[in-house]
Formats: structure tokens, C-alpha cells, sequence
């Protein structure tokens, strides 16, 4: 068997695992017969255990060959005339080494959640909704074009949105949900676009038309005016899932959902996955300098923003997200700045801190106690801040603002959304007046029209 | 006694026809009358059996259509073909989930027999491309959903509006197929009549499919009348086949009013996706979801080349399927539950959670997520957008955004919120089941392996437009750039 073939069935696993264990869990439910609680998490842990074995050995393989860029040709799933839906993969220095942390961390996250959720009636949900993220992160990750890449970002929108509502009954969590959902679909239509502008200009969605040559030094094959355009609606796609501002308002809402899903989603892979676009398309980028500033400058004032309405937050998990934030603005910035391996080093980093302190959060209370009781009393005074430096008056302003999250929610309701919706509302409303008028007894005055 | 390939078609179609016929007349005979589900049942799946065979036959066949009867315009009394054996199931499936589905209080004997009987007209459409015959099908397909509307209580002023909307309908129907055959616009020498019937025809097809401004009547059906009338009268999409049957192909005359039903078809399916983002209850959801999506079916049939048609195809299907599936999931909760606010959270899951499972799986069916058929009908028909007119992209992109929000809020508001205590706990039905599933299968199956499809799809579309064009002698299929 050759390196290539190798390659090949080790990709196909790290894809595979994580799908057949989606539908493993999800037949048997669908049909009324959902699998035990401890048969859930053995084959989930089975699935995403081959498949972070796989990516390891992918990862030892093309390191000892200095990080080729493999691209393996899964096949055509449909073909019409000119036009052919491939399914191409790529394994190289960027997909491997984070196909690995994620199915790594999904794994760990199985483990935890198997005794955190145990007689949670959303049990087997729960994991269905992880195996499909699962499968869609390696899908998005390991995608040698946009199509593909489309499809892995779609479920990974999907199933997060969907366990930020896992608890229903409550009013808060569907809110969320439906909040997130919004931003996201709205997002969408960046990522959506851009596959429509990459097939118009080079007749296919494959990266290998965009861009050659191995990451992170990969050169741009297609115009400055198509780069650039480009390189904007990746940046407004990758702007509502990695929660930058003003798209950023969902990411705190979004801890209603299980703590295990928080830490998995919105301490580690979710909230990355559009810096993770970004870096793959790096190249077009490259070719964009006003696109790259602009990216500075958001992800310096959603740090800015996350750090200041971070400080005021009241409960562990919203610091939490607001840190997550604050992080992932600063990657935006690194990935603006044209810097590559520093960006990725930093989200594996962060990713793997952020997950641990979410799921620790529940038993944050008992390690307080248990700190104070190693300390013999009080941990000590308050640490100086930069708050101290501005003057009293300053400082409840700067309280206020970061209370109300910098208005940034309350603007984007009243300034976009609801006219939106009211201009929707009214169009409606005038559809029903319609229908009223036109299905009135003309021969019965006294009605007035159908009620 | 032996058969031809083309005998045994036709006989497959002959049963395909006959079956929900003969359901109708087993009814009118008063037998079953405890149980008019049994025959219902069974002539429907004859019919969607027959209906298989007919398509198992034609792509193992020659590809060459069969025609019987006399021809006129083009198209023949009977007229088996790619487009048939594809639409032939797909109807005979819908039909088959209605009367599997529907509750026992809205499915007495006379519901039954006008499903069946709409069933049979709609199928008998389905097989011929002779104008006149496609005229007077059309007609006697939209009148049991008239009566069916009536018989509703409240329901006549909806009936006035599917009256008041569907009267002009056939009148532009009647005549404009009359003028395009007495004067065909594709001969030379010839036309100013004819062109003028083709925007009749066009006219038609922009009411019965409920295109902008004309559609109106469309959300209104699904909150008037039962689920079963509102997805018999619309999924089959007899317009968009009599849109296909009198003006795909026939471009070089009439390529104008492709275009204008095109254009409108896109704003329809952007705008129908907006309203569904602000619908009241869960009938308005459904109502404004099907515009949308059978609008997006027209845009994909009036486009210009062949990769456009073949995604119209796929969405026609794939919309289809889900949009019934999702319809009849929000029937089954409503006959539970009665009528569904989506303007407040219902809290039904914990009643009815595989009912939420359906209506989740077939709600993100519509939208196109991947592994779906939806997925595939999009791919398509942007890709087809992509070859003369980019804009369309954009618009399909829209409404499947909006689509997706519209859906999403719809399931939350409907199954999520604080428990509900106040009814007994809905449990889904063997039946009901086995229609949901059945549906779904479908759109999983051709969504995971749709090579097969995409494969017939484009042989039925390539032989849609050759056909068309060789019997006009315009082989080569054009339509003026949109400027």
C-alpha cells in the first residue's frame, strides 16, 4: 500500500467515523428504539476515538514528509453535464493538525457528558446533535472546496444552534437559539455567496482553482478583483460564527445550552471554525490589504468589546463567553496581520484552556471553597486594573456600557432588525387584508368580510 | 401472449390513471363505508407500484417516448416520457402519504373520493402533452379542490378567493392554448396570434402556481382548507407541467414569457420565504414555505439552458416530498392539538417528540441541508444560474436564508417553550409513520446517492427540450439574454 493509499483510507476514516456513528445513534431513535445511555456514549466514544486515530497517524505520516498537501478525491456524488459535484478532501499542515484536537476534544467532551447528562431526557439528542457536529466540523476542516467546506459550516451551524435550545422548556434557550440561528443564516449568505462568485469565476469550487501550492505558503490563482471579493464575504461569514462585532451578541445567550455542548462549541471549535476558513483561504487574502485591516480593526473592537462588557458579567459561564470573544477578536487581529502558524498554534491553545475552564465551571463554587480552605481564609485583595486609572465618574460610565454590552444588542434590534421584521409584518398583514376583501359576500353588507 | 416494452408502459400508466379511479368508484358503490382509508390505501399504492414499474421500464427501455393518440402542437394524447416516468411516482407518493396521514375526522367517504378523484386527474395529466386534453385537465383537477374548500366550515370566503383567482386562470388558459396551437409562434411565417396565447398560458401558469402578484390565493388555501386538499392541489405542480409541456422548449417563440415567469418566479420565492419568517400559526408556515419553494421550481423551468431544468426538476421533487412531509406532520400535531399559534412558544415536544423529530427533519429537508435532495436541487439550479443569469443565485440564496430562519422559528415556537399539560400525550400513529418515514427515506436516500436521479433528471430534461424543439424543427435552444 503506498502513502498516498494510506492517506486515503485514513481520511476517509477520520470523515466516516464520526457520520456512522451519527447514524447509528439516529436510525434506532428515529424509528422509536433509542439506543441505552451506555451504548450511546461507547459507540460515540468508539466514533470519535478511531477517528482522532486516524488523524494522529495522518498527522505522524505527512509530518515525517514535511507536510504535503494531499488532496484525496472521494468521488463525484453527482455529474451534469459540465457541471460535477466532487467530494475532494485535503490533508495537509493546516486540516490534519486540527482534524486531531477536534475529534480529540469531541471524544473528551463524549466522556464528560455521558455522566454529566445521565438521566437527562435529551440524553441520545445530545450525542446525535455532537455526532453531527462532529461530522461536520472534520467535514469543513478536512474540505478541498468550497461546496464541501459549505456543507461541514451548515451542520455545524445546525447542530449548535440546536443545543443552545436542547433545554426547550425553557423561554431563554429557545430565544438564544433562535438568535444564534438568525446570526448565523444571516452570516450564511457571506459563505453562500462567495461559492456562487468562486464557480462564476473559475467554473468550480475547488480550492486547487483558488489557490496552489502548499500551506501556509500557498499563492492565489485567481484575480485581484475575485480575491478581494472573496476574501469580504469569507470575512462576514467567519464574523457571525466566530461571534466578532456586531454579530456577537449571540455568543453569550448561547451558554443556556448543556455545559458539556458550551465547552465543545463556544470555548472551542465552533467559535473557530471562521478563523479556521479564514486561514485556509489565507492566499486570497494576501491579496486583499484593505480586507486584512478591516479584519484588524474588528477583531481589535470585539476584543476591546468582549474584554470591557466581559468584566461585568455576573455568572462564570457569560465571563466565559465574553473571554472566548475577547480571544477569537485577537485571533481575527493575528490572521488580519497576515500571520499564519501563530493564529492556529494560539486556537489550539485557547481552545483546549477555554473547554477545560467551561467544563469545570459547575464545580467552580467547590474549587472556590476548596482554594480557600488550601489558603486558610480569603485569596487576597482585589489585583490592580487599568479601571483604576480612569476617574470615578468614568469608571460608572464605563460600568454602565459594559452592563448594557455596549449597546451593540438594543442598536442592531432597533436599527436592523426591526424594521425588517415590520416591513415583513406589514407585507403580511397586507396579504391578509387582501384575502379579506377579496373573499367578502359582496350580497351581505352586514358582515363586512369573512371573519 | 407477449408484450412490447411501449405496450407494457402504457399499461403500467393505464393502471397508474386507473387505480385511484376505481378507489373512487369502490367508494361511490357504498362498500367500505366504515372504512374509506382501506381502498383509498390500496389504490394508492397500486398507483404508486404502477407508477414505479413505468419508471423502472423507461430506463431500461430505448429512452424513447411513447406516444399514442392524436397530436396537436406538438404533443400527443398519451405521451409517456422521461418527464412522466420521473413525475409519475413522485405524484403517486404524495397521494399515497395524504391518505395514509390524514385523520380519521376529515377523511369520511366524500373527502375520500375527491381526494382519489383529484389523484386520478392529476396522474392523467401527468401522461399527456396534448394541449387541449392538458386544458381540460387542468380544469377538472382545480375544481374538487373548489368543493373541497366549500365543504370546509368558513371556508367559502377562501373559496371565492381560489374561485375569484382560478376563473381567469382557465379563461387565459383555455384561450391562450387555443390561440398557441391555431397559430403556433415557432413556425415560420407565423406568430403575432400565437405569441399572444403564450402570454395567455404564461398568465395561467402565474395564478394556478401562485407566482407574484397573483398568489395571494395560495398561503390562503392552506388555512382554509384540510392539509389534504391544500398539498393535493399544489404539490403535483400542474401548472409548472403545463408550463413545461406549452413553453420549455418552444423558446424561440415565446422566450419573452419565459423570462418575465422566470423573474417573477424569483421574486415570489424570496418573498414567499420572507412572509413565512412572520406567519402566525403553523398552516400560515407551511403556506408561505410552498410558494416559495414551488416558485423556485418555476425559476429553475422558465431558465435557458438545460442544467436549470434539471435542478427545476430535482427542486420539484425535493420540495415536493418535504413540503408534504413537513404539511402533514403540522396536520397530524393540529388534529391532536388544534390549531397551532407560532406567534408564542407551544412547548409540545415532550407530547409529541417524534412528531418533532419529522418536523425538524423535513422542515431542514426544505431548506436544503446537506445529505438531503434539497441540497442537490440547490446545487443544481445555482450552478444552472451560474451559465446566464447570476442574479437568480442570489435570490435563491435569499429565500433559502430566509427559509431556514422561517423554519427554525417555526419548530422552536411550535415544540419548544414550557411543557404543556393540558391534553393527552401524542403519540404517532403505525400510519403515520409509515408515511413519514417513507418521505424521508426518499430525500435522504436521493440526497445521499442522487447520482441515479440526477441521471434520469437530465435525460428528461435533454429529451424535453429536444423533443420540443426537433417537432418544431428548432433544434437549438435559445432564449434573448436578459438585458
Amino acid at each position: 500500500m503506498s502513502m498516498q493509499d494510506g492517506i486515503y483510507y485514513l481520511v476517509v476514516c477520520q470523515l466516516a467515523a464520526p457520520a456512522m456513528t451519527f447514524a447509528l445513534i439516529g436510525l434506532p431513535a428515529l424509528l422509536g428504539r433509542p439506543l441505552s445511555e451506555q451504548a450511546t456514549t461507547r459507540v460515540v466514544g468508539a466514533g470519535f476515538t478511531s477517528g482522532f486515530m486516524a488523524a494522529l497517524a495522518t498527522l505522524v505520516t505527512l509530518g515525517l514528509q514535511g507536510f504535503p498537501s494531499q488532496v484525496v478525491h472521494l468521488g463525484t456524488w453527482f455529474s451534469v453535464g459540465h457541471h460535477a459535484a466532487t467530494i475532494d478532501l485535503v490533508a495537509d499542515g493546516l486540516s490534519v493538525p486540527y482534524v486531531c484536537f477536534s475529534t480529540g476534544l469531541c471524544a473528551l467532551v463524549n466522556a464528560f457528558a455521558g455522566k454529566y447528562l445521565h438521566r437527562e431526557p435529551g440524553f441520545t439528542r445530545f450525542f446525535l446533535l455532537l455526532t453531527l457536529f462532529g461530522t461536520g466540523m472534520n467535514l469543513m476542516v478536512l474540505a478541498g472546496s468550497i461546496d464541501v467546506l459549505f456543507a461541514g459550516w451548515e451542520f455545524l451551524g445546525l447542530s449548535s444552534a440546536l443545543l443552545i435550545g436542547f433545554f426547550h422548556e425553557r423561554s431563554n434557550a429557545v430565544n438564544a437559539s433562535l438568535r444564534a440561528y438568525t446570526t448565523y443564516r444571516i452570516c450564511d449568505i457571506g459563505l453562500l455567496t462567495a461559492g456562487v462568485v468562486v464557480h462564476a469565476a473559475v467554473g468550480s469550487g475547488d480550492f486547487g482553482k483558488l489557490f496552489s501550492g502548499t500551506w501556509p505558503n500557498a499563492h492565489c490563482l485567481v484575480s485581484t478583483n475575485v480575491a478581494v471579493g472573496v476574501s469580504i464575504l469569507l470575512v462576514f461569514a467567519a464574523m457571525g460564527k466566530s461571534a466578532q462585532v456586531p454579530f456577537s451578541g449571540w455568543l453569550a445567550r448561547a451558554m443556556e445550552g448543556p455545559t458539556p455542548s458550551s465547552a465543545i462549541f463556544y470555548g472551542a471549535l465552533s467559535i473557530h471554525a471562521g478563523a479556521y476558513v479564514l486561514l485556509r483561504c489565507e492566499s486570497l487574502l494576501d491579496q486583499a490589504p484593505a480586507v486584512q485591516w478591516a479584519m484588524v480593526v474588528i477583531g481589535s473592537v470585539t476584543a476591546l468589546h468582549a474584554s470591557v462588557v466581559g468584566r461585568v458579567q455576573t455568572d462564570l459561564k457569560s465571563m466565559l463567553a465574553y473571554a472566548s470573544m475577547m480571544q477569537s477578536g485577537i485571533i481575527f487581529v493575528e490572521i488580519g496581520l497576515g500571520w499564519r502558524v501563530i493564529p492556529l498554534v494560539h486556537v489550539v491553545s485557547h481552545a483546549i484552556l477555554r473547554s477545560l475552564q467551561i467544563l469545570r465551571s459547575p464545580s467552580a463554587l467547590h474549587d472556590r471553597h476548596e482554594l480557600e480552605a488550601a489558603l486558610g481564609g480569603h485569596p487576597g485583595s482585589e489585583a490592580w486594573s487599568p479601571r483604576h486609572l480612569l476617574s470615578e465618574r468614568s469608571q460608572v460610565w464605563l460600568y454602565r456600557l459594559a452592563l448594557e454590552r455596549g449597546y451593540q444588542d438594543v442598536s442592531m434590534v432597533r436599527l436592523i432588525v426591526l424594521p425588517v421584521r415590520r416591513l415583513f409584518e406589514f407585507a403580511a398583514r397586507g396579504e391578509e387584508r387582501l384575502i379579506m376583501w377579496l373573499g367578502r359576500d359582496p350580497t351581505d353588507s352586514s358582515r363586512g368580510g369573512p371573519k | 401472449m407477449r408484450f412490447s416494452l411501449s405496450e407494457l408502459m402504457l399499461l403500467a400508466a393505464g393502471i397508474t390513471v386507473a387505480a385511484p379511479l376505481v378507489g373512487t368508484v369502490v367508494l361511490g358503490m357504498g362498500l367500505f363505508r366504515s372504512s374509506p382509508r382501506i381502498p383509498a390505501v390500496v389504490s394508492a399504492v397500486v398507483s404508486l407500484v404502477s407508477s414505479a414499474v413505468l419508471t423502472i421500464l423507461w430506463n431500461i427501455g430505448p429512452l424513447i417516448p411513447v406516444e399514442i393518440g392524436d397530436s396537436m402542437g406538438g404533443g400527443s394524447l398519451v405521451d409517456i416520457d422521461g418527464v412522466t416516468g420521473l413525475l409519475l411516482p413522485y405524484v403517486a407518493l404524495v397521494h399515497l402519504a395524504i391518505v395514509l396521514v390524514a385523520p380519521r375526522r376529515f377523511f369520511d367517504i366524500a373527502s375520500a373520493r375527491r381526494i382519489l378523484i383529484g389523484s386520478g386527474m392529476t396522474l392523467a395529466l401527468f401522461c399527456t402533452a396534448h394541449p387541449l386534453a392538458i386544458v381540460g385537465l387542468w380544469i377538472l383537477t382545480a375544481v374538487p379542490t373548489w368543493f373541497s374548500i366549500r365543504a370546509m366550515p368558513g371556508g367559502r370566503p377562501v373559496a371565492r378567493v381560489y374561485c375569484i383567482a382560478m376563473f381567469p386562470a382557465v379563461v387565459c388558459m383555455t384561450l391562450g392554448t387555443c390561440m398557441l396551437v391555431g397559430d403556433p409562434p415557432w413556425e415560420p411565417g407565423s406568430g403575432t396570434i400565437g405569441n399572444v396565447g403564450g402570454w395567455l398560458v404564461a398568465m395561467a401558469v402565474l395564478v394556478r402556481k401562485g407566482i407574484v402578484p397573483f398568489h395571494s390565493w395560495y398561503p390562503a388555501l392552506f388555512s382554509a382548507a384540510p392539509m389534504s386538499t391544500a398539498l393535493a392541489a399544489t404539490m403535483p405542480q400542474v401548472a409548472a407541467y403545463t408550463a413545461m409541456r406549452l413553453l420549455v422548449g418552444h423558446a424561440d417563440g415565446v422566450g419573452w414569457e419565459l423570462i418575465v415567469l422566470s423573474q417573477a418566479a424569483l421574486i415570489t420565492a424570496a418573498y414567499g420565504a420572507a412572509l413565512a419568517t412572520v406567519q402566525k400559526d403553523v398552516k400560515g408556515l407551511v403556506g408561505t414555505l410552498a410558494m416559495s419553494q414551488s416558485a423556485m421550481v418555476l425559476a429553475g423551468l422558465s431558465g435557458t439552458v438545460a442544467m436549470e431544468l434539471n435542478g427545476a426538476l430535482c427542486v420539484w421533487i425535493s420540495s415536493g416530498v418535504s413540503l408534504t412531509g413537513l404539511g402533514l406532520v403540522a396536520w397530524a400535531i393540529e388534529s391532536r392539538a388544534g390549531s397551532l399559534s407560532i406567534e408564542s412558544l407551544q412547548g409540545r415536544f415532550r407530547d409529541a417528540p417524534l412528531l418533532a423529530a419529522f418536523f425538524l427533519l423535513f422542515g431542514l429537508a426544505i431548506i436544503g441541508v446537506p445529505g438531503t435532495l434539497s441540497f442537490v436541487a440547490d446545487d443544481l439550479i445555482v450552478s444552472g444560474c451560474l451559465d446566464d443569469q447570476l442574479h437568480a443565485g442570489l435570490f435563491v440564496i435569499a429565500a433559502t436564508v430566509l427559509s431556514g430562519i422561517a423554519v427554525l422559528r417555526g419548530w422552536f415556537h411550535v415544540f419548544g417553550g414550557p411543557v404543556a399539560i393540558d391534553g393527552p400525550s401524542h403519540g404517532i400513529l403505525l400510519r403515520e409513520r409509515v408515511a413519514m418515514l417513507g418521505l424521508l427515506a426518499v430525500l435522504l436516500f436521493f440526497g445521499l446517492f442522487p447520482g441515479r436521479l440526477v441521471h434520469s433528471l437530465e435525460q428528461a430534461a435533454n429529451s424535453l427540450m429536444n423533443e420540443s424543439a426537433s417537432s418544431e424543427g428548432h433544434l437549438d435552444f435559445h432564449v434573448p439574454a436578459i438585458p
